[in-house]
């Protein structure tokens, strides 16, 4: 066969007319695409369940509907660029003399429809990304009352955190159950990540800056502070135990650690209880 | 009819159709592509952390038969090493590096130390070197050893019991924790002492004055522990680079077997 007589049957293929529409081309290209939607969408549904640490604040849900909002929108953009080159590869294949490349094909026109049609759909696409992440993130800065001040210190290769006004410095992270916690977060040396997963967020560590996040855990639970941004020998090694407790548990955690217990129970946003015997979930 | 050819030949009524594609060099591509990425990535998860190797060896910590704490009996070991102001020194004719870099110090003979889990170690160490004020107060402070204590010899030969050292004299910390996935909750910190008299240099690293601490900890699960020193003594960015970020001196791990 000429490779003019290949052209040939590739348009015969693929223009209206001729055979039923998924025997031709597009069709085949479109049972492709619509497999891979449904395989990307599944992907975006339960793979956060997988991958992601449980979630212990609401900031950690909004995160967990961003990734899958973000995937089921991006699953069919994506399916329909890896439907054509799957088609192509397999059946678009140049099937003439192998010893010479094929001579050019005829320039492409461009097509105005087509085109409006794609900017808008990306368009569109991009400002609804925009809106749900300026939403999200907006959230995060609003500042609220009775607000638990931690202040967070990075430096190779060791987090330690302090709470102002008790006098507590330690290595691991403890939070009291339902109070807004806002960190101070700094460095002492190289930049390095602040990232509870659990909580939902995260921000660098700079030298000679405090960057501010917050998150409000309402949800009881162990979790692991890690550092996100590489910065040095051990960066692997650069994690803390952390817990979210009951208030309760968060006083006698603050008292244990020097602090007074009036100061304590500012802090953990109690007053005092008699007869609090609920085991800690931190060392 | 040649594979060129459409089947079935062409017709007035119908244009010639493509031959069909003959895929299998495409697939068998794509399926060796899709197995050696998912190798890849499977040797790659399928990895634990081992430390690099380093020249000084490895110390294994010294049995001194079985100790009770908190009523637990449990194996006791023995760890001794020394920091030294110049990695190119000798003590007794012996480098306390094995690749020393000038003006470098370094924690001697080896940073590489192996102790069994869940074992009461002793940790002696004797501090020749100058050093500073710590740019993080939180380090001067006693964490994680059995009874939250240390003891300090002074050169005068005076102890006492520490919970925390002054921390614009110290001359380097032992700061250890576990690898992600080996007992994360683990923490230790002990402040190495110095003073402004301590000589920055000596020709033969043990015989100048010395602080000698003495703690124990309780070793964790299997696995591979890292430690540095906390206090900046290197160059560039906060003192942090230099000999700080360079792996065989201000650092090293623990294999806990």
């Amino acid at each position: 066969m000429s490779f003019e007589d290949e052209v040939d049957a590739i348009e015969a293929d693929t223009i209206l007319g001729g055979e039923p529409f998924f025997s031709r081309a597009g069709g085949k290209i479109f049972i492709i695409w619509l497999v891979f939607t449904v395989i990307g969408v599944l992907i975006g549904f339960y793979a956060p369940h997988h991958l992601l640490p449980t979630l212990l604040s609401p900031e950690g849900g909004d995160v967990w509907a961003t990734i899958v909002f973000f995937t089921v929108l991006a699953a069919p953009v994506a399916a329909f660029v890896y439907a054509l080159a799957f088609y192509s590869l397999i059946a678009w294949r140049h099937k003439g003399n192998q010893d010479e490349p094929p001579p050019d094909a005829a320039p492409q026109r461009g097509n105005g429809p087509m085109t409006v049609l794609w900017l808008g759909v990306s368009t569109l696409l991009v400002v609804v990304l925009l809106f749900w992440g300026i939403t999200v993130w907006s959230a995060q800065q609003i500042s609220h009352p009775n607000t638990l001040q931690v202040n967070v210190t990075g430096q190779q290769w060791i987090w330690s955190y302090s709470y102002p006004g008790t006098g507590v410095s330690t290595h691991t992270l403890d939070l009291p159950l339902n109070r807004p916690v806002q960190f101070n977060v700094t460095s002492e040396d190289v930049t390095h990540g602040f990232w509870p997963a659990a909580l939902g967020v995260q921000v660098d560590a700079n030298p000679g800056v405090v960057t501010v996040i917050r998150s409000t855990p309402n949800k009881l639970g162990n979790f692991t502070v890690q550092c996100s941004q590489l910065c040095g020998l051990y960066h692997a090694f650069m994690n803390t135990k952390a817990a979210v407790v009951t208030p309760q548990q968060f006083a006698s955690w603050l008292q244990s650690q020097g602090a007074t217990p009036s100061a304590a129970n500012t802090e953990a946003g109690t007053t005092p209880t008699a007869g609090t015997t609920t085991a800690m979930a931190s060392s | 009819m040649t594979d060129n050819e459409p089947e079935g030949g062409a017709s007035a009524a119908s244009p010639a159709r493509a031959p069909k594609a003959k895929p299998v060099g495409v697939i068998v591509t794509f399926v060796v592509a899709l197995v050696a990425i998912g190798g890849v990535a499977a040797f790659f998860m399928s990895q634990t952390y081992t430390s690099p190797n380093y020249p000084s060896g490895l110390q294994v910590a010294t049995s001194l038969g079985t100790a009770v704490v908190n009523g637990q009996s449990m194996p006791h070991v023995a760890l001794q090493f020394q920091t030294y102001p110049d990695s190119t020194g000798t003590v007794d004719g012996k480098p306390v590096h094995a690749s020393g870099n000038p003006s470098w110090p370094a924690y001697g003979f080896t940073n590489e130390f192996q102790v069994p889990a869940h074992s009461l170690v002793t940790v002696t160490v004797h501090q020749f070197d100058s050093g500073g004020s710590l740019n993080n107060p939180f380090f001067s402070k006693v964490a994680g050893t059995v009874g939250g204590t240390a003891t300090v010899t002074d050169p005068s030969g005076k102890s006492q019991t520490i919970t925390q050292w002054d921390p614009n004299n110290i001359g380097h910390t032992f700061t250890m924790r576990g690898a992600p996935g080996f007992d994360p909750g683990f923490f230790l910190n002990v402040p190495l002492p110095t003073n402004s008299n301590f000589p920055t240099n000596s020709t033969n690293q043990d015989a100048g004055q010395s602080y000698t601490v003495t703690f124990s900890f309780i070793s964790g699960g299997k696995g591979i522990y890292a430690w540095n020193c906390e206090y900046p003594c290197g160059s560039m960015v906060a003192s942090f680079g230099g000999v700080m970020g360079a792996y065989g001196f201000m650092s090293g791990f623990v294999h806990v077997v």
